[in-house]
């Protein structure tokens, strides 16, 4: 045994400090490094007001968020819906005097183009979502999923994910995916919520 | 501290479980495998506002509506077709034929992207612009004309009833060339049977309110009339316990309508209208006769007629049927408040014969149902305008003529057989509008003969078909989401139905409406032709068509028109005796045997007909990869073999079994498919998707399964001359080894 005790005698000192300011350090890194890396940021067409619209639609929600006779939802109202107050075609005139409501008249409305919004509630394509069933159905209320995006005064940055192209929103805001709607919107929280209420939950009925 | 090499593990260590434990791996490792649902190539749906658009699709005859998605620099694309809830008749249904016409329009594999034309050095087929294809057509056909040769040009069209059918009887009239034909339907066969009996031809079934249906042999569940319509009135008869409506199928096998019915008489293959002549002796000895049949023309010689040869007996040697179940359903037939007998197209969606359509309708003239409700009804006219003054037909005999045959229709068969025979003249151009006769025939193979011997063979298609695949020049036509056009009155309709089309998106920027095809033709010939069609476009053409109907705008954003209720009461008969005509020299409620049946054989002992389906269709109209994927394995194995289906005792005498690959030849040309054994196949026959077996449309389509009209042998009907191609006689021989299906 004589070897053995010559060879612990020549060992360094325990640096085991050394693995914790590793773990430490990278640890914080990657909580750093991952939200900065995997997403970005694209510009919304121009601001908008949910508060000036509220208000002036006397705080009714539906009068844009409406559902159609065939049952989808007016998520993103049309063209056809702000023409009804802002006019149509080379007639469309700002209401106010706020610069976006004149993008808003000049670049869209008077050559009938949609407004390409970012959506931050948008789901992946591969899911069928349907507000019908959870609202009308369901009785949820819009805050459940939505939070305070009603009442807000100025569009938050929209963040998408540069690998799947999803919004930020969907995994959620909390990088460790910590949470539940409305900050974020993912397959667990569905999952969860359709388990809790005895709803189906099989993959077909979200996956088509 | 020394910073040696372990130090340096220790930390390496620590800083790879740090980052372990911070988001990036697992994060990005989740990322990753979303990523990969996202390839390029996997179609996602366009973003944009949602529209809503009716349409009409004039193959099916069902009202539609197209949810549109307004893409923000592309314009609009179509992402689903449903049904129109606001449709009197279809009342919100779609049949996977319509449903599919988005995957079939944007599939660019099926398509015909732009005109194409076989350069006369190389024999290399081309694209070529519209100008350019259209340039060497109107010369092609001028110089013809100029040399008085105009009656050798053809032109086979799908449809009559559509504006652009108007506007090819006109062009062609104008032209020089009586030669126009239209794909046999059971239309005709039931004009001809309507013309005979009661002196006129727009005659329907009131399924909807009829409480007993007797089918004869028609798959009404499986492509009858408008399915949607078909279907709707079934799930009436089915929705009331109270008066719940009976439905009886008479046919030789166990199809899907069949075993829909409370009644199944499963009767000898073509002897459908046997067993309708047998009721009506039934109800005769019973005097359960109305008014009409009583007063009909022929009614003794009828009534001594089916005395005489169709008793119970006669009938149960003659079909199979027993005298209890013909008795049973005679007395259901007779008892019912509203009843009707229906006649129509066969199972591979073929005309039907007149005597025995004549056979089905001596039964309802006989219950005197005749303009009732829930029986035979007549159809007041559209209210469309004709496109012009009378264009007077040039005095040349037609290749389609049928002198020897009182009801004589123009038929494809004949005009093909001639043509081939140069009886009386051959023929220097064929024009094929929207259908492809190279693969639906009714014989292919004679079809396809007359294609490759045709100098000029052109197609104006929106798909690249079997036809198209073989002609010299191929103008794209649009398809009913792209494009502006009609149809109107499903076979049987009780009332009278006019649907219409307008463009919803621009999918193939070269297609045109196939009423705007005709338009350009007429222009590139110039004269005569051009001053019979004086529009500018199909649009126009359609404004004047409908000027009766309202508002056009009004008209094509609703998508139809409809007569508000059937005629009750009314059913004018217009006969030379203001009579029914049972029985004339011309024409007869009789049944004779299929020839088919007499050419049963030791060589051919097994009759081959088709097994009808709404996923397959009948092949006119094309199938989209999405109605392969619904189609199971008792109808495609293996992926792209054709599965027929046999009893198993006559498989046992045959010698074979389940799964064997065989090969089902007739005189005409032979096929290849599995077998499937089928109890609910009539013994002695083989029975045979149709729809299938295509060699183009691209890959999704091609060489999936095989096409029955290749074995199709056809027989000519002796009253109309329209061709039969429901059954024929084969011989199936074990052609590989069991593959199980």
């Amino acid at each position: 045994m004589a070897w053995q005790a010559v060879k612990k005698a020549k060992r360094s000192p325990a640096d085991w400090w050394l693995l914790v300011v590793g773990f430490v350090i990278f640890s914080a890194l990657g909580f750093w490094v991952t939200p900065a890396i995997l997403y970005a940021e694209k510009p919304q067409p121009f601001q908008f007001s949910h508060k000036v619209h509220a208000e002036a639609a006397d705080g009714d929600c539906e009068t844009c968020h409406y559902f159609r006779d065939d049952g989808s939802f007016s998520g993103i109202p049309g063209l056809a819906k702000c023409q009804e107050c802002h006019g149509e075609g080379q007639d469309a005139e700002p209401q106010g005097d706020r610069l976006e409501e004149k993008v808003f008249v000049e670049k869209y409305l008077k050559r009938g183009r949609p407004v390409p919004w970012q959506v931050y509630a948008r789901q992946p394509p591969c899911v069928f979502f349907s507000h019908a069933a959870h609202v009308a159905n369901a009785g949820m209320e819009c805050e459940t999923c939505h939070g305070d995006h009603g009442q807000s005064d100025k569009l938050r940055p929209y963040q998408y994910n540069r690998l799947t192209g999803y919004s930020r929103d969907i995994w959620g805001w909390n990088i460790l995916g910590i949470g539940g709607p409305p900050e974020r919107m993912k397959m667990d929280d569905c999952a969860k919520c359709h388990h809790e209420n005895g709803v189906r939950d099989s993959c077909f009925v979200c996956h088509k | 501290m020394n910073w040696d090499r372990r130090a340096f593990v220790k930390f390496v260590v620590g800083a790879v479980g740090g980052l372990h434990a911070s988001p990036l791996v697992p994060k990005l490792m989740d990322d990753v495998a979303i990523w990969t649902q996202n390839w390029s190539w996997v179609p996602v749906p366009e973003k944009g506002e949602l529209l809503f658009a009716n349409t009409y699709n004039p193959a099916t005859g069902t009202a539609c509506r197209v949810r549109r998605v307004q893409a923000r620099l592309s314009g609009k694309r179509v992402i689903r077709v449903e049904g129109n809830p606001e449709h009197p008749i279809c009342g919100g249904g779609v049949v996977p034929a319509d449903v599919s016409m988005v995957q079939a329009s944007y599939y660019n594999g099926m398509r015909v992207t732009s005109p194409v034309m076989r350069v006369s050095k190389s024999g290399v087929r081309r694209p070529v612009s519209w100008e350019a294809a259209l340039e060497v057509l109107g010369r092609i056909l001028g110089d013809l004309a100029q040399a008085g040769k105009a009656h050798t040009v053809a032109v086979v069209a799908d449809d009559p009833y559509t504006v652009h059918g108007e506007m090819l009887m006109r062009l062609l009239a104008a032209y020089g060339s009586p030669n126009l034909v239209f794909q046999p339907s059971a239309r005709d066969t039931l004009a001809v049977a309507g013309q005979v009996m009661f002196g006129q031809g727009e005659i329907g079934f009131d399924l909807a309110n009829s409480l007993y249906t007797v089918s004869f042999g028609t798959p009404l569940l499986e492509g009858f009339g408008a399915p949607v319509a078909t279907r709707k009135a079934f799930a009436a008869w089915r929705s009331d316990p109270k008066k719940r409506g009976v439905l009886v199928q008479v046919e030789p096998r166990a199809s899907v309508t069949a075993s829909q019915a409370d009644l199944w008489l499963a009767c000898a293959p073509g002897s459908e209208a046997a067993v309708a002549l047998g009721i009506c002796n039934l109800l005769i000895q019973a005097g359960a006769v109305s008014p009409a049949a009583a007063g009909a023309e022929g009614f003794e010689q009828f009534k001594a007629l089916v005395r005489e040869k169709f008793s119970p007996a006669q009938v149960e040697y003659l079909t199979g049927v027993s005298p209890r179940k013909l008795a049973e359903v005679a007395k259901g037939f007779a008892q019912a408040e509203r009843a009707v007998a229906v006649c129509g197209p066969g199972n591979a969606g073929e005309p039907g014969r007149v005597n025995d359509f004549m056979a089905v309708l001596a039964l309802n003239v006989l219950k005197g149902n005749l303009g009732r409700p829930g029986g035979v009804l007549v159809r007041r006219p559209l209210p469309l305008r004709p496109l012009g003054g009378e264009v007077s037909m040039p005095n040349v005999p037609r290749l389609d003529s049928d002198e020897q045959r009182p009801w004589g229709v123009g038929s494809l068969q004949t005009l093909a057989e001639n043509a081939l025979a140069g009886k009386p003249y051959p023929l220097s151009v064929l024009i094929v509008v929207n259908c492809n006769p190279v693969y639906s025939g009714p014989q292919a193979e004679v079809m396809q003969e007359l294609c490759e011997k045709v100098p000029v063979l052109v197609s104006i298609s929106p798909w690249m078909d079997e036809t198209a695949s073989m002609a010299d020049i191929v103008l794209p036509a649009a398809t009913f989401l792209e494009g502006w056009g009609d149809g109107a009155n499903p076979y049987g309709s009780p009332q009278a139905s006019y649907g219409i089309h307008r463009p919803l998106a621009t999918i193939n920027p070269q297609a045109a409406s196939l009423g705007d095809c005709v338009l350009a033709l007429a222009k590139a010939i110039g004269g005569p032709a051009a001053e019979a069609l004086p529009f500018k476009s199909v649009e126009k053409a359609l404004a004047a068509r409908t000027a009766d109907m309202g508002d056009f705008k009004k008209l094509y954003e609703r998508g139809w028109w409809v007569q508000q209720q059937p005629d009750y009461g009314e059913f004018p008969l217009r006969t030379a005796s203001g009579r029914v005509v049972l029985m004339s020299d011309q024409a007869k409620a009789m049944w004779e045997p299929p020839a088919a049946l007499k050419a049963l054989s030791y060589e051919r002992p097994l009759l081959m007909a088709a097994v009808p389906s709404l996923r397959t269709g009948t092949g006119r109209q094309p199938l989209s990869p999405y109605m392969l994927k619904i189609l199971d394995d008792t109808t495609l194995a293996h992926r792209d073999q054709l599965v027929v289906e046999m009893h198993p005792k006559t498989a046992e005498q045959l010698e074979l079994k389940e799964g064997d690959l065989v090969r089902i030849a007739s005189r005409a040309g032979h096929i290849t498919a599995r077998l499937h054994l089928f109890e609910g196949a009539a013994p002695g026959m083989v029975f045979v998707p149709v729809g299938l077996g295509h060699s183009a449309f691209g890959m999704c389509l091609k060489n999936k399964g095989a096409n029955y009209y290749q074995a199709v042998e056809v027989e000519a009907d002796p009253v109309s001359g329209l061709p039969q191609w429901g059954l024929t006689a084969v011989s199936v021989a074990k052609a590989g080894e069991v593959s199980h299906v």
